[in-house]
């Protein structure tokens, strides 16, 4: 590493400069969680060395949390993210070939439901939804948590601006040489749209990860509750325990950190490397 | 789980409900669900408690985020939903929740319920004269005062008595003091933009609460005692004395950290200020005007049982339990001190409440027992309350930032009168 | 092969997802629509809740605002996210990490990052300490009416920017090299070959973020519930929070539903715009 070029070497230093900023909240939540209460808010100003690290160390928010339903609540939201994303990806991407790749009469306007589906506020259909789950007997099950994670109409939008940027003669040939639509899809289309695939997985990680509304009506029950709901317990009206509630926004961020961490190769190893773009 | 079987219990659990005889036999495992917005902590020992004495009955708790409780109410108890048997209902919210039908009326048991409380509690719990729910806890409000802060300045700590009770000028004037030697923030209100808390300024000063007329759905905002209360508490802002800007949750930990000289707050601080390290305080009775007379806010949480229970029998078994059982009821407050409507449990509280908190225990539990006995005010019944606490608790936040007293309060009185409209 | 054959191989493929979408955001949305059309303990259609809610200053400042909020805060988010994206698009030594770093703050459930910045905007918080050592003054941030709404403007743009730049940063890596080494050839700037050769190949990823992004800032919310309640002096009344305010403080569903329908008509209108904008001769 000897020979980095300065320019390189700047490079570097206004993407890490970048990374510790946005950084910053987080780190400021990390350390909080391992500080005493009443120090969590003690060190904001003026800004000093106690601001970004503890000057006494405790892990009580952690036992207080671990003792608490947390620990199932984890295992809950990963389960359900995990399950959107796989059954989500197949729904969509079938969704998004169809509306990108075969042509047929109406496709406009199921292109059209889709961009109004997620138009719709979700948080404001909450009540209505909830009937219909709750007349399916779906409350306190992993299904009433997952299903309306599946048909994600952003994800759907993502998938088809990508497939639109495949070339046609992609498909043409590979029906000259006798494939059926679904063969296509399977062994042309999907091989190529790893990126996507993870951008919409993203996308639907994220929607099940932030849920708290509609998990905390169809799904209180300890059993089944998610972390954001877990968490969201110390905050009653008797006043917010922001110990236990950092050390849990802190376990919540660790968890996509260390898969994201684990996916950012797939990012970079796109279809402009196979040659196979327009 | 199948579909399948839960349309199976459904039917079954229907065809019990039939016949009272058969619930006794279901009785053998019954699961019932408790709501409330309190961490899973403060209602475990009741729950303990209520299981080893109902032996084939186990309680699940839900704990509901308070900001979310309204909209868990409104789809889960609105939508039908037969899952929940038991829960809390904070007390202004009834009248609404009457008016939904989300309530059914108590009235049988009334024999049972007058004995154990207060005529004020039993008002608390009825709507038109009519029992709706069973008696939980109540509240009041103490004034903390930091006494390093106060010794720096020379200020002499309040004494704990009615009679040594300090007006709202006086405080003001300490804490300019308690802050010119050293204290970031003389004054402070724990819920420092909650109606719950404020609504004293204003009874104190005699604006009223600010809702009049039949069913209490009329704005009362705009009066010179109202004006006067708001441009008091706008005052303590503007002049630096109360914190400005620092969201309500972040005001309590203020105290904690020695950055607050005085601050109003509800007996639930006290487990955390007395375990914290290096904080001396001590405990005084609300300030009050010195041309108006002392208010202290009360109310808290009652119980209730959800109309579409599955288990009504054992739902009220509980139910009962943690409210006209003084055992079971002191069971509710133990970790969470914050005292219990029914009067034989709160004779239990008082014995163990002062011992738990050495140095302040014993000045809290005198001054709680006069001020629910002789300033207590409840927020006003009304089934426009919720939609009336939401605007004032806005209100709050404008004027405590600094916006023009009297068009704030006009607005907010335009406002109410269109929203409460909708309601009647 | 005929398109019309293709119709029964379309809705093979479309089946789960159009069941799904249907029966879980249109079919909910369509009762909601049925909900506004019925006035507070009406029993036959009317209009009334429509006319209520456009009558009402506080409803129509609240469109205003979002409006508003929404010519801001969208093209600030999409250059700072393509910013963002070209800055990160390298393969640098540990790239990756600070990649994941910048998208993180989207992985926290919103009510957590709002106490964060409710600490930070204090009066007495980091920002201010920050600004102190560059020698500014104490700002009001969220207790004042003018800086309100763009503090909600910088924590949704730290909670967004990160995943929209995720998705720009794969549409830059699928422009083949080859573009722009023949771009050099013809001598073009660095300048040049991003007018003329980024970002018309960015042209579909821009499209979904322009859209998903204008209709995800449509609907913020938990930022304002939990940083200003709307306030101060309804400076951030954004219409999720107007709706929310409406259905369960006040307890005026029927005018919730009623906003939720203008808002999602509104959504509807813009989005269309924005295709329209966006897209060239090749495609329908």
């Amino acid at each position: 590493m000897a020979n980095i070029k300065p320019s390189t070497a700047l490079h570097i230093a206004i993407v890490a400069a970048t990374g510790i900023v946005f950084f910053l909240p987080l780190w400021w939540i990390f350390v909080s969680a391992f500080r005493p209460e009443e120090d969590i808010f003690r060190y904001l100003s003026p800004l000093g060395i106690e601001t970004f690290l503890p000057t006494r160390w405790t892990l009580d928010h952690f036992v207080t949390l671990f003792e608490s339903t947390f620990a199932r609540s984890i295992f809950n939201s990963l389960f359900v993210a995990v399950a959107t994303v796989l059954g989500g990806l197949l729904v969509c991407t079938l969704a998004a070939f169809a509306l990108s790749v075969i042509e047929f009469p109406g496709r406009n306007i199921v292109f059209t439901i889709m961009i109004v589906s997620f138009l719709i506020p979700f948080d404001a259909i909450a009540l209505p939804l909830y009937q219909i789950m709750r007349g399916a007997e779906l409350q306190n099950s992993y299904l009433g948590l997952i299903l309306p994670g599946l048909g994600n109409g952003l994800a759907v939008f993502l998938l088809r601006q990508f497939f639109l940027g495949l070339p046609k003669e992609l498909r043409e040939a590979a029906m000259v040489d006798g494939m059926g639509w679904f063969q296509v899809f399977w062994r042309i289309y999907l091989p190529l749209s790893g990126p996507a695939m993870i951008s919409a997985g993203l996308i639907m990680f994220i929607f099940q990860w932030q849920a708290y509304l509609w998990p905390l009506l169809i799904a209180p029950a300890t059993e089944y509750k998610v972390a954001a709901v877990s968490i969201a317990q110390f905050n009653s009206a008797y006043g917010v325990a922001f110990g236990p509630i950092m050390a849990g926004a802190m376990c919540i961020s660790l968890i996509p950190m260390i898969i994201l961490v684990f996916f950012q190769p797939y990012f970079s190893n796109s279809v402009a490397s196979t040659g196979s773009k327009e | 789980m199948s579909i399948f079987n839960k349309a199976v219990r459904t039917a079954a659990l229907a065809a019990v409900l039939s016949s009272v005889s058969m619930v006794a036999v279901m009785a053998a495992d019954v699961t019932l669900t408790l709501i409330s917005a309190e961490n899973d902590a403060v209602v475990a020992p009741v729950i303990e408690a209520f299981e080893a004495s109902h032996p084939g009955i186990k309680v699940e708790h839900q704990s509901i985020p308070f900001e979310s409780m309204n909209a868990a109410i409104e789809a889960r108890i609105g939508g039908g939903d037969s899952s929940i048997d038991v829960l809390f209902v904070d007390s202004p919210r009834v009248p609404s929740m009457v008016a939904r039908g989300y309530l059914k009326s108590l009235e049988d048991l009334r024999s049972e319920i007058e004995p154990l409380v207060t005529p004020v509690a039993l008002d608390a719990l009825s709507v038109d004269g009519t029992i709706y729910t069973l008696p939980l806890w109540t509240s009041t409000q103490m004034m903390f005062y930091n006494k390093d802060l106060l010794d720096k300045a020379g200020i002499p700590h309040p004494g704990a008595d009615q009679a040594d009770r300090l007006t709202y000028e006086q405080i003001l004037d300490l804490g300019s003091k308690a802050q010119a030697a050293g204290a970031k923030y003389g004054f402070a209100f724990e819920q420092i933009d909650r109606y719950y808390q404020l609504q004293p300024i204003f009874e104190s000063i005699g604006g009223g609460s600010g809702l009049t007329g039949a069913g209490n759905l009329t704005p009362d905002i705009t009066n010179d005692k109202w004006v006067e209360g708001a441009t008091f508490y706008a005052k303590m802002f503007e002049d630096g004395i109360a914190p400005r800007g620092i969201p309500a949750g972040q005001v309590p930990p203020l105290f904690a950290s020695g950055e607050v000289a005085f601050l109003v707050g509800g007996p639930w601080r006290l487990a955390g200020y007395t375990s914290t390290e290096g904080l001396n305080f001590g405990v005084a009775p609300v300030p009050y005007f010195a041309n108006g007379k002392p208010v202290t806010p009360t109310g808290s949480w009652a119980l209730a049982v959800s109309p579409h229970s599955a288990h009504p029998e054992e739902a009220m078994a509980l139910a009962k339990f943690m409210t006209l059982d003084p055992q079971g009821a002191f069971k509710t407050v133990e970790a969470n001190p914050i005292p219990p409507v029914n009067l034989e449990a709160f004779k239990l509280y008082s014995a163990w409440f002062a011992p738990k908190f050495p140095g302040v225990g014993d000045d809290a539990q005198k001054i709680m027992g006069y001020e629910l006995r002789d300033s207590a005010v409840s927020r006003p019944l009304s089934t426009g309350f919720v939609a009336f606490e939401e605007v004032m608790n806005r209100v709050f936040g404008d004027l405590r930032n600094g916006a023009d007293v009297k068009s704030t309060l006009e607005d907010a009185q335009r406002e109410l009168n269109s929203t409460l409209a909708r309601i009647q | 092969m005929s398109k019309t054959k293709n119709i029964y191989v379309a809705l093979a493929f479309l089946a789960p997802a159009l069941l799904a979408v249907v029966c879980l955001r249109i079919w909910p949305a369509l009762l909601s629509v049925h909900e506004s059309l019925l006035a507070p303990r009406a029993t036959t259609y009317s209009l009334e809740n429509y006319i209520y809610i456009f009558g009402d200053p506080i409803f129509q400042s609240s469109v205003w605002t979002t409006l508003f909020f929404s010519i801001v805060v969208n093209p600030l988010q999409i250059a700072i996210s393509l910013g963002l994206a070209i800055l990160l698009n390298n393969k640098l030594p540990g790239t990756g990490f600070w990649r994941t770093l910048v998208l993180l703050p989207v992985a926290i459930p919103a009510s957590v990052s709002a106490v964060v910045w409710a600490a930070a905007l204090r009066p007495d918080g980091l920002m201010n300490a920050l600004l102190g050592l560059f020698g500014l003054g104490p700002q009001p941030f969220l207790t004042s009416p003018q800086q309100a709404l763009a503090c909600i403007i910088l924590v949704t743009s730290w909670i967004g920017v990160g995943y929209w730049m995720t998705i720009l940063l794969a549409g830059l890596q699928d422009i083949p090299k080859s573009l722009y080494e023949a771009a050099r050839i013809d001598g073009m700037n660095r300048w040049q070959q991003f007018i003329n050769v980024t970002l018309p190949q960015l042209r579909r990823p821009l499209t979904f973020v322009l859209v998903a992004d204008t209709v995800s800032n449509f609907l913020v919310f938990a930022p304002v519930q939990i940083l200003t309640r709307g306030g101060p002096q309804r400076s951030t009344n954004l219409i999720m929070h107007e709706i929310y305010n409406r259905a369960f403080a006040a307890g005026d569903k029927s005018s919730a539903y009623a906003a939720t329908v203008v808002l999602i008509l509104l959504m509807l209108t813009i989005v269309a715009i924005q295709f329209r904008m966006m897209s060239d001769k090749g495609e329908s």
